[in-house]
This record gives structure tokens, C-alpha cells and sequence, in this order.
């Protein structure tokens, strides 16, 4: 009997001197190259720990990405960029906006997927970010409606996720963070995931956060996926219970450590949390991570979260006899 | 007709001539700018946003609220019995605020927007609105944890804004704007609504505003129109069942015509605007008709803001010499 996956949600924190070397680069005062060459060691160090930690399912960390859905936006035709906009307190960013039909020039995420799965055994998650969200987090100045910009992104998130197919991934984690923005939209959500995931082989993962789910539980459940990663612990696990009334076939990554604290779980909060999660899903069923992408953290909490994570699967697997 | 905004308008803008209030604050969270000095940057940008609504062509204009980190937390930072939790999420929208606790009984201690408005006022040709939320938007996007009584909670709250509009009115604003789209989403709560807004708008002599925004006013109209506001606006963008709906205004009132989209940057042409105002005329006549965004500007960039603004007193103007 195997179980009890550990995994993280995708992203890692970058390491201060990238984030300098970054915005040097914007500035003229670096070359790609040279920031690339970083980001790979940084990626390395990422693949490494996560060795070490003992994940079974790893990912590159996103040490090339801004974010979730600029990154995606300057990569592909059909979309500009926009002046700043203040999201909450003083924080602000550049929204991308269609402009023109989207289109994908060349694979986006498929060199440092390849240099990531290069260096490990273990698989690497393919890490994407889904339609609706890359639609909903931009302005949109060419298609008529909303729902024709996400569809339409999604045929591009899809090439995408056949080439990460192609080119060995295991694992294609499509997220939807902005999937509960509107709850009647939840069904655009699983209709334009239907287009990404469609004849792909590959496990494939949604990562879905903030918001309330009880009104769209069974269009939640109707993702064509085979997992969805949620954010559990942050809830006091509260989102749990949805699924004890709502089950179905579907695996589920339980989120058991917070990953807007400091504080790092206790080996027993997270036990605690973990079979919670046992309660309504078998052991093959449920894939234990964090709660959401740990770029906020630093590095040391980060890795210190993991340890405490990990810990705690092997604690209940050997309670449970899972090799 | 007269030309308006909704009330908030981009901090940052591209090239502008007032200190960044972005790297002002960073300072300050790092010790190294006072609280005076972000203080004095944000008058600065506040006298420059009041400045391009002038020049864009507006005829009422706001502070833009440059001071609010959002429609909920400045009011509720100054009102005695809130406290703060978690960042939620605004609407539908991809902006987020820390949600205000109810957690002791609500009460105006001092005037909150008085000095803004007078600032404003100072710093302006043109007249200047003064906003507010309104109080049944502000308790439903709080967490109650002290009355477990919705009635109860947003009569005080429309009864400490009422204090605070008197203030207003004290420091000489003439036009006083409440902001409440929250109604919208839960409209079953219109008694309880009615109730809340007689009691905001007791003994205010100031032309008051009502307004909202996301969605249309299907199900409380006409009953709407007929609350103790003389403005009401309305946004025709994302509610556009308003064109079916609003099939008669009053005598007495006046329309804000939400037309300009502020949550998109696809601009909006003069033609589009004047088909706007030609297809309201029949309703409500041009001398009771505001102009303006559907919502606050603040999901645009300050640039793009600045430019929808320009479309909408162009295309305004134009139809007014149409219809002259």
C-alpha cells in the first residue's frame, strides 16, 4: 500500500541576491544570461532540499517567475502591459491586457522543467497557471466577452501542458487561484480546465485558494482533473468538511501548513491535520503539501515548515504500515 | 448636466510631479520616513489627482481618496469598536482589504474625513464631493463579533456616519456621496436598508448621494429612487439590466449615469458616451444627469484613468451641443 504524497504547491522563495539581480536586469545593468545562471543554481538548491526534505513529488521552485500570470503574459502574443495597479495596502503591479488574439510563440515553462527534472530522480511537477485565472487577472481589450478569453486561453495553457507531457512530466499542476472570484463562474472554471487537460496522460493537479466554497462544491468536484490542491490548514481545516458531505473520486493535496505565518506547525498540528484528512480520504487518495505556493517565507522557514510536514507523514504512514 | 467621479483615483502615476507615495510608504515601513513626511506626500498627491480631474474636464471632483487604503478600513480604523483581522477579498474584484471586526459597541469619537474634505476644498477650483461609505456596505464586509444582530449593527453604523456627515456639513461640504454597493448583493435586506439610510440621512442639508456600483438595481426599483437621496448612481456597465430597468426617475432627483467601465483599460470612444446620454435623455432630462465611471478609478493605471476621463467630458460635452 503506497500513500500520502508529499508534494509543495509550487513556488519557492528566491534567494535575496536573485531578486537584486532581477531588477539589475530590468535596468540594463545584467545580462539574461548571467541572471539565468542564477536562477538554474537557484533551482538546483530548491531540487536539492526538497531531496533532502524526502518530497515525493518535487517542483523547480519558480525561481524565473515574477509571478503567476505576467510571467505567462510577456511570453505569449496577443498581450501587453499595463501601468501600475494597487492590489491592497501598498502593493501594486502591472496587469497584463489583451490586445490581440493569444497565441503561443514557444513552449513557456518547458527549459526550466527539463533542467529541474535533470537534476533529480524523483518527478517534477509541471507548473502552470490555468485560463480562467490568466483572464480574470488581466484586463481584456480585444475579446467580445470574458468567457471567449478564457476559452481561448486555455487552447494555448493546453499546448502547453502537451509539450510538459511530451517532453516526460509526470505531474501537470494547472492553478486556479482566482477560480472563486465568482461562484457562478465555476463552471467556466472546469470548462476551460476541460480544454487544458483534455487526452493528456500525465497526473494533473489544481491548486485552488481563498474563497468560499460551499456554494460550488459539487462544480469544485466537476474539475477535470485528478487532484485539487486546497488550502486546509490556513481554515483550521474547516474546508475539509465540505468534502465529507460532498465526496468524490478525486484525490486531494491537503494544505497543512500555513504559508502567511512565521510560525512554524507543530509536529502534532500537522499530524493532527493530516488525519483529519484521513477521516474522509484514503491514504492513496490524499497527497499532503503546504498550503499554498511558500515564496512569502524565507528560505530557512520554509525548509523548516517541510521538515515538520514530512515528519509528519512518515509518523502516520508508520502508524498505518504505508511503506 | 455636470461631469463627477465615483471617488477613488490611482496613487501612482507615471512621470508625475508629486514624491511617489509607493516609495514613501516602503520608506516608512523601513523607519526611514516619518509619518509626517508620508502625511505631506500624500496631500501633495491628493492636490495633484484633484488637479487632473480639473484638467480632464470634471466638474464636481473628489479628494480621490488617496488617503483610504480602501472603502472600509479608513472609516473603521477612526470608529471607536473595530478591530482588524485577515486580507479579504473586494467583491469580484483582484484587490483585497483587511477586514474589519466588530468587536465593541460603534461609536463616532471625532470627525475622520473633516480635514480631508477641508484640504480638498483649499486645493481646488472646482467643487468638491465628499465620500463615504455607506453603512450597510461597511457592516457586511465586516466580521461581526460583538451584536449578532445585523439591524442592530447597521443602524449604529449609519448612525456614527451620520455624525461624521454632520461634521461634513459643519466644515461646509455641499455635496456629501454614500457609497453602497453591497446592497445590491443581498437585496432581501432592502427593509432593513431603508431603515439604515433614514436614519444616515437625518438633519443633512447637504445634496446627498447615493451610490452603487457592480451590479444592477432589478428587485428594489422603484423603491430605490424613492430613498432620501437627491443624486442616485447607478453603474450601466456591469449592471446594464439598468437600461430595462430604470424606466422612470423621479422629478425631484438627479441620475449618475455609471458609462465609463473603470475595471477595464479598452477605452471608451465619445460616440459610445454621447449614445449613452442620447439613450438616458428620455428618461431623466440632461439638467438632472451626472456623468461619471461606474466605480471608483483605482482599478486602472493613473494613466489610463486620466484618459477615460477625457473621453467622457468630450463625448459629454458633445452631446449636450446636440441636444442644446
Amino acid at each position: 500500500m503506497s500513500g500520502l504524497l508529499t508534494t509543495s504547491v509550487g513556488s519557492f522563495p528566491k534567494p535575496p541576491e536573485l531578486q537584486a539581480a532581477r531588477n539589475k536586469m530590468l535596468r540594463g545593468e545584467l545580462g539574461r544570461d548571467e541572471l539565468e545562471q542564477m536562477e538554474r543554481e537557484a533551482t538546483a538548491f530548491w531540487i536539492k532540499s526538497q531531496e533532502e526534505l524526502g518530497l515525493d513529488i518535487l517542483v523547480d521552485g519558480e525561481m524565473d517567475r515574477g509571478d503567476m500570470v505576467t510571467y505567462f503574459s510577456e511570453l505569449l502574443d496577443g498581450f501587453t502591459i499595463s501601468g501600475l495597479v494597487r492590489s491592497y495596502g501598498n502593493r501594486y503591479y502591472r496587469k497584463p491586457i489583451a490586445v490581440g488574439p493569444i497565441g503561443r510563440k514557444n513552449p513557456m515553462t518547458l527549459k526550466t522543467w527539463e533542467y529541474a527534472q535533470s537534476l533529480t530522480d524523483k518527478p517534477v511537477k509541471g507548473m502552470l497557471t490555468g485560463p480562467y485565472t490568466i483572464a480574470e487577472w488581466s484586463f481584456n481589450e480585444y475579446y467580445s466577452t470574458f468567457e471567449e478569453f478564457v476559452m481561448e486561453v486555455a487552447k494555448v495553457v493546453h499546448d502547453e501542458a502537451v509539450d510538459l507531457e511530451r517532453a516526460g512530466a509526470k505531474y501537470i499542476q494547472i492553478d486556479e487561484p482566482a477560480a472563486s472570484t465568482r461562484p457562478e463562474e465555476m463552471e467556466l472554471v472546469a470548462r476551460s480546465m476541460a480544454v487544458v487537460t483534455k487526452g493528456l496522460t500525465a497526473y494533473t493537479l489544481t491548486h485552488i485558494c481563498y474563497g468560499d466554497f460551499e456554494a460550488v462544491i459539487d462544480d469544485l468536484n466537476s474539475i477535470p482533473v485528478d487532484n485539487l490542491d486546497m488550502e486546509t490548514a490556513n481554515q483550521d481545516y474547516s474546508l475539509l468538511e465540505l468534502f465529507r458531505d460532498h465526496k468524490s473520486d478525486k484525490h486531494l493535496t491537503l494544505g497543512v501548513t500555513d504559508v502567511h505565518t512565521h510560525e512554524i506547525e507543530s509536529l502534532d498540528q500537522v499530524k493532527a491535520g493530516i488525519r483529519k484528512g484521513l477521516e474522509i480520504f484514503t491514504p492513496e487518495q490524499l497527497f499532503i503539501g503546504p498550503d499554498c505556493g511558500l515564496k512569502t517565507r524565507t528560505a530557512d522557514e520554509s525548509i523548516a515548515k517541510l521538515k515538520v510536514m514530512v515528519q509528519a507523514v512518515n509518523e502516520i504512514k508508520a502508524e498505518l504500515g504505508i511503506a | 448636466m455636470i461631469t463627477t467621479v465615483v471617488g477613488n483615483y490611482p496613487k501612482i502615476g507615471p512621470g508625475t510631479k508629486a514624491p511617489n507615495l509607493r516609495t514613501a510608504i516602503s520608506r516608512g515601513d523601513r523607519g526611514e520616513t516619518t509619518p509626517e513626511q508620508i502625511q505631506g506626500v500624500r496631500a501633495e498627491v491628493t492636490a495633484e489627482v484633484i488637479g487632473d480631474q480639473i484638467q480632464a474636464g470634471i466638474d464636481l471632483v473628489t479628494d480621490g481618496l488617496i488617503r483610504w487604503d480602501d472603502g472600509q478600513t479608513y472609516l473603521a480604523r477612526a470608529i471607536s469598536g473595530f478591530s482588524f483581522t485577515g486580507l479579504i477579498r473586494y467583491f469580484d474584484t483582484n484587490t483585497y482589504f483587511r477586514q474589519p471586526v466588530v468587536d465593541g459597541l460603534l461609536k463616532w469619537t471625532a470627525p475622520i474625513t473633516v480635514a480631508d474634505y477641508e484640504f480638498a476644498a483649499a486645493n481646488s477650483s472646482k467643487p468638491v464631493k465628499a465620500v463615504l461609505t455607506g453603512p450597510y456596505t461597511l457592516a457586511r464586509l465586516s466580521q461581526d463579533q460583538k451584536y449578532h444582530d445585523q439591524k442592530k449593527l447597521v443602524l449604529d453604523l449609519a448612525e456614527v456616519l451620520n455624525q461624521e456627515a454632520k461634521a461634513l456639513q459643519k466644515a461646509g461640504a455641499s455635496v456629501i456621496q454614500f457609497d453602497e454597493p453591497a446592497i445590491l448583493k443581498h437585496k432581501d435586506e432592502f427593509p432593513l436598508f431603508q431603515e439604515a439610510m433614514d436614519r444616515l440621512t437625518k438633519g443633512l442639508k447637504p445634496t446627498l448621494a447615493l451610490y452603487t456600483y457592480f451590479d444592477d438595481i432589478s428587485g428594489v426599483y422603484p423603491a430605490f429612487l424613492k430613498l432620501p437621496f437627491q443624486i442616485f448612481g447607478l453603474d450601466y456597465v456591469m449592471g446594464k439590466a439598468n437600461w430595462d430597468v430604470v424606466t422612470d426617475v423621479p422629478s425631484d432627483v438627479s441620475l449618475g449615469l455609471g458609462v465609463v467601465n473603470a475595471r477595464n483599460t479598452k477605452m471608451e470612444t465619445e460616440a459610445e458616451i454621447g449614445d449613452a446620454i442620447k439613450r438616458i435623455a428620455p428618461i431623466v432630462p440632461l439638467d438632472r444627469l451626472y456623468i461619471n465611471p461606474n466605480c471608483g478609478l483605482e482599478f486602472l493605471p493613473r494613466e489610463t484613468a486620466y484618459q477615460k476621463l477625457v473621453r467622457m467630458v468630450e463625448g459629454s460635452k458633445k452631446a449636450a451641443e446636440v441636444a442644446a
